[in-house]
């Protein structure tokens, strides 16, 4: 939903990254507003997981330029904790397994984290069930995950499936979605895709990150941008996705040959 | 029967490791002072051998500059053993190899002769060389076979080595064998022993800069009053190297077998990926088996796994041979056998020939009266 | 409070029991000889039984070295620099609480051990050791209409002369180990606990050590029986004050276990460790061994061993009676310079017996964490089986995790399992944890505490959590 004057919740400047001293992003820019979905698509290697892990505040990434300002805060200066407990959300690629810790009780701290920062009440063992009880319907889950360890032996679909939920109970401001439909069936992808669908609104605003149009076959996006080189090369509606479908990224090449990347 | 070992402590220059030393704990040296107190002849392992292309003997200015720096670089130079060959200064059989050499077999043949027979073999692969070296010891009478065996392994270079120890039930064997790997080299060991009253066999590997890649085999079959010891050592000193060491025994009649393996991953050892494992079979309640894993890791970026397990042969797998027909003695030996070929087939081809297999479990290891029936199925034990 | 303030409150107090009572001992002069040893026994007006034991404890040791086969590090200890025997004064123990000293009763209420009727727990009788002498039993009463006994050794050797003289040293003769002698010639007080004939003893026992002294050596022992059929639940928790001298605790615990009957003996160790640059802490040389005499007779070990400069302790099982059980859960935590060599002995006389172990070590900062077991299985153990687990979590590359796992088999039909595995935190663990919104350090602590699940699952309810808390606050500032 594009509303013109609906407030800014992300906003990303010139943002330049590097990992290892080897630069990833070259001059992102991105304004998202709230009620927005957005989706981010390139080849391998343009820099799309790597823009989602900056926003998160992976430790492995430097930021060697640029801003992102996230309603009224400099993101940059945050811990990852912090990040997602004012409404900052990523959903991982490859959600690693921890063995050894619940995955309820890992929901349930990472809840009340995230509701501690908005002032509502903590939520006991038994009142998180109830409201972990509720969400897994969004992603039509089985309880029995929830007594495992966090994602450990969950098949790529549960561990999406788990990353949605996840979503669900710490209704973040902007979720970014890193490949959510990589490694799913058909079912899955649409399980996931109500889910994320369910979770959208007017308040809220989501960054998809993915390759490919199924994705979008299902979650409509106002706004299709493409990475190639560590920023974003062009920026569309809808139709950009389709087109590119049709056309592949060839025409990247050339694009990027008259437009040099430039040195911050 | 029961003579002295003072005149080993002579030769080694240190005395004879006492079962008070964690090292020893568990090894029984008497069948050492029943040998004939006086030094043999160890015969020449390369008389009558034509070096394949690649391989050649090492010059003496070579063998000079050379030889210690595998036993200096694995520390071995306070090991008993190690104090006892070369306090016999047997002479040196030095083989250098360059490029992709064809196998070779080096054979160490105590045979009837009486009191210690030493041998000392240096091997030297030059960076990306490769071969693959059987080394045989032998013996069929009351004799000490001591080796040491040196290998420096050059960037690059792969070496698959078998040792196989075809022994006598009055005769010792004591082998010491030191490797230092450079990186990007591989050593594929695989040993065999049997039949030796007394087999001590230390292999010890140090990746001297990590980023190589070790995989250790072992079988040791003991019976009778038998007593077969294994202290393996493997240490990275650099970071991405990889182990995958599998020791195997199995301890019949009143035999004792032991097993030590010491991994030691130090700080500078990231990203080491090691893991070790360990299984006995104990097929007689006079028989015993003392297993003992030692890893040592200050490296926080690894991973290491090391296992260990003691058993008689799985009731189950028996049961379901019997059950198609084969007699329980037929079936337990069709089990061995695949207990043991999983490390014996590691063995260089060269190996077939002294029919290790057979002397291990006796003629009647086959099918009859089809011996071409196939051991796959059967392997897994 | 939420939880992730409970780990910053944890995580912002260093070692929270290292206060001294200024209290007045009775302390005799340093030193070992034949003379203290009976000064000892006198002090303590015990029968000639003890006393024997006692000297001939000190001769063994006398002829005794310290071992060295550990992978620990320390300077010689001078046992003459040593006090053996130190009480607060108070003459004899007193028959009610009010009459003890109430600083005393302040200090353990400070740990968290409240002793006077009103605020003690609820279904925990707790005997309560300071130094050498054990001041208070709570509860002992109630236990007694149920035929249990739980006193301080001392008492017992009074009360109960013949009992004690039936038990004393049958699971750790007077010369076991170095340790073990000195402790046998030496020990002061600790506590006897007797389940009778078929009785489940009605609430968890617990003792509490406190070592106060700056220069006094503690040498506690502790014998529980249970007989046939009869089942306890025992724990106990450790603490002493901040010194930049090292002290010895030198225990001995011997567990007695009939036909049918069970011990569930558990550990949360939080001596002083010593600075983290190693200066001070408790040298911790212990002997723990449980005799499972009768048939289906069963023992269980669980330890939380966070504290201490050095650990050294092998609780173990002499698994005797037909079909008799053997259980040994333990976390050890080393952090600094932190030294910890622990583990178990399996022995396996009996036919069917068997064992389980499972242990973990956390090695952070530049400490030693050593696992070192055995798994001894007799020509008798028919059916015997074992299965061992051991996990080294290891944090930072200036740590040292090993393990020392020995198997002995004489018995074919027998079946011995051993597998070990390392990890650490990884930096990807910790970023998806604190991309949800949960902190560093509780991120931390969360990993560390599913780490150790499986033996904080051993531990009674009550201490479970106190566990996990102790786990957060040892590691405060090691990770990252």
């Amino acid at each position: 939903m594009i509303r013109p004057d609906a407030p800014i919740l992300l906003e990303i400047q010139g943002l330049h990254a590097s990992v290892d001293e080897q630069p990833i992003l070259n001059g992102v820019n991105l304004t998202i507003r709230a009620g927005e979905i957005h989706a981010v698509m390139g080849r391998n290697g343009s820099g799309k997981s790597t823009l989602s892990k900056v926003l998160a505040g992976h430790p492995a990434y430097t930021v060697t330029a640029g801003s992102v300002r996230y309603q009224d805060v400099n993101l940059l200066e945050l811990e990852p904790e912090q990040r997602a407990r004012i409404g900052l959300f990523l959903g991982f690629q490859y959600p690693v397994e921890i063995p050894g810790v619940s995955n309820l009780e890992f929901l349930r701290v990472a809840t009340n984290a995230r509701r501690q920062e908005r002032g509502d009440d903590e939520l006991d063992t038994f009142a998180f069930e109830d409201l972990v009880r509720e969400r897994l319907n969004v992603v039509q889950m089985d309880p029995a995950f929830l007594e495992r360890s966090v994602n450990q032996g969950f098949s790529g679909g549960e561990k999406k499936r788990n990353e949605i939920l996840q979503m669900a109970l710490l209704e973040p401001l902007v979720a970014i979605l890193d490949e959510t439909d990589s490694g799913l069936d058909i079912d899955a992808l649409r399980i996931v895709a109500s889910g994320v669908n369910q979770l959208a609104g007017p308040h809220t605003a989501t960054l998809l990150i993915t390759h490919y149009q199924r994705l979008l076959d299902l979650i409509t996006p106002d706004f299709v941008h493409v990475m190639a080189a560590g920023r974003i090369l062009r920026s569309g509606g809808k139709e950009l996705a389709l087109e590119l479908e049709r056309t592949g990224y060839d025409w990247v090449d050339a694009e990027l040959a008259r437009q040099p990347v430039e040195v911050p | 029967m029961a003579g002295s070992t003072a005149w080993l402590e002579g030769l080694a220059g240190a005395p004879v490791p006492s079962r008070r030393l964690e090292d020893w704990r568990f090894t029984d040296l008497t069948a050492l002072a029943a040998i004939h107190p006086k030094l043999a002849m160890a015969p020449d392992p390369l008389a009558g051998v034509t070096l394949p292309a690649g391989v050649s003997r090492l010059s003496s200015e070579a063998v000079e500059a050379l030889l210690g720096r595998a036993l200096h670089a694995n520390h071995s130079e306070q090991h008993w053993l190690v104090q006892l060959n070369q306090g016999i200064q047997p002479a040196v059989v030095g083989l250098g190899v360059s490029g992709a050499a064809q196998p070779l077999e080096l054979i160490c043949d105590a045979g009837e002769a009486e009191g210690l027979v030493p041998w000392r073999i240096l091997l030297v692969l030059e960076e990306g060389a490769s071969l693959e070296l059987l080394q045989v010891q032998r013996s069929s009478g009351a004799n000490a076979t001591t080796v040491i065996t040196e290998v420096l392994l050059g960037a690059g270079s792969e070496l698959r080595l078998g040792s196989l120890g075809l022994g006598d039930r009055q005769a010792c064997l004591l082998t010491h064998l030191a490797v230092e790997q450079a990186p990007g080299s591989t050593l594929a060991l695989t040993s065999a022993s049997a039949g030796w009253a007394l087999s001590r066999f230390e292999p010890r590997v140090v990746q001297s800069h990590g980023a190589a890649h070790t995989q250790m085999r072992s079988l040791q079959w003991v019976d009778d009053q038998q007593c077969a010891d294994t202290h393996s050592a493997i240490r990275f000193d650099g970071p991405g190297g990889t182990l995958d060491q599998l020791h195997k025994a199995v301890a019949d009649g009143a035999a004792r077998s032991v097993f030590n393996g010491a991994i030691s991953v130090p700080r500078a050892a990231q990203q080491t990926e090691a893991s070790q494992l360990s299984r006995s079979l104990l097929l007689s309640d006079r028989a015993r088996i003392d297993t003992k894993p030692q890893l040592e890791i200050v490296a926080d970026d690894v991973r290491c796994a090391h296992g260990a397990t003691v058993s008689r042969l799985q009731q189950d797998e028996l049961f379901y041979l019997q059950s198609r027909g084969i007699a329980a003695a037929q079936a337990s030996r069709l089990l061995l056998r695949g207990f043991c070929d999983e490390v014996l087939r590691g063995l260089p081809a060269a190996a077939a020939t002294w029919r290790p297999l057979e002397r291990l479990l006796g003629a009647d290891t086959q099918l009859s009266p089809d011996p071409e029936q196939p051991a796959a199925p059967l392997g897994k034990v | 409070m939420s939880s992730a303030a409970t780990v910053g409150d944890l995580v912002s107090q260093p070692y929270k029991y290292g206060f001294v009572t200024d209290i007045e001992t009775e302390k005799i002069a340093k030193g070992l000889s034949e003379d203290v040893v009976r000064l000892i026994s006198a002090k303590k007006e015990e029968p000639a039984f003890l006393l024997d034991f006692r000297l001939r404890a000190y001769r063994q040791w006398l002829r005794m070295t310290e071992p060295d086969w550990a992978t620990l590090g320390y300077p010689a200890i001078d046992y003459q620099d040593i006090i053996y025997y130190a009480a607060p004064k108070q003459q004899q123990k007193k028959a009610s609480l009010d009459e003890v000293d109430p600083k005393l009763l302040e200090t353990f209420e400070k740990l968290g051990i409240p002793l006077s009727e009103q605020k003690r727990l609820s279904n925990v009788a707790v005997d309560a050791v300071f130094d050498s002498v054990s001041i208070a039993t709570t509860y002992k009463e109630k236990l007694a209409e149920h035929g249990v006994i739980f006193s301080s050794i001392s008492e017992a050797v009074k009360e109960h002369a013949e009992l004690v003289e039936r038990y004393l040293g049958t699971v750790v003769p007077s010369g076991d180990n170095f340790f073990a002698a000195l402790n046998s010639a030496v020990f002061s007080d600790g506590s006897f606990v007797f389940i009778p004939k078929g009785v489940e003893c009605p609430m968890e026992l617990s003792t509490y050590f406190r070592i106060n002294s700056g220069d006094t050596g503690q040498f506690e022992r502790t014998l529980i029986v249970a007989e046939e059929g009869a089942s306890v639940s025992y724990l106990e928790g450790c603490t002493a004050p901040m010194f930049d001298t090292n002290q010895l605790h030198a225990a001995v615990v011997e567990l007695v276990v009939l036909d049918d009957a069970s011990i569930k003996y558990s550990t949360v160790q939080n001596w002083y460790a010593g600075d983290e640059n190693g200066v001070g802490g408790i040298y911790n040389f212990v002997t723990k061994r449980g005799q499972c005499r009768g048939e289906r007779s069963k023992i269980s070990w669980t330890q939380v061993e966070t504290g201490s400069a050095i650990t050294w302790k092998y609780p173990s099982c002499v698994l005797q009676g037909a079909d008799s059980v053997g259980e040994f859960y333990s976390v050890a935590l080393t952090n600094h310079r932190q030294q910890a060599d622990t583990g178990t002995k399996m022995i396996h006389v009996g036919p069917r017996t068997r064992s389980t172990i499972v242990s973990k070590g956390i090695s952070a900062g530049h400490s030693v964490n050593s696992y070192r077991g055995l798994v001894q299985i007799g020509p008798k153990a028919v059916g015997a089986r074992n299965y061992s687990q051991c996990d080294s979590m290891l944090i930072g590359d200036q740590a040292g995790a090993n393990t020392y796992p020995y198997i002995r088999c004489q018995q074919p039909e027998a079946s011995v399992e051993h597998e070990a595995s390392t990890c650490r935190i990884s930096a990807d663990q910790l970023f998806y944890l604190q991309s949800r919104g949960i902190g560093f350090e509780e991120a931390v602590s969360m990993m560390v505490s599913g780490f150790c699940r499986d033996v904080f699952n051993q531990l009674p309810m009550e201490f479970a959590a106190e566990a996990d808390k102790l786990l957060a606050l040892k590691l405060e500032g090691s990770v990252g």
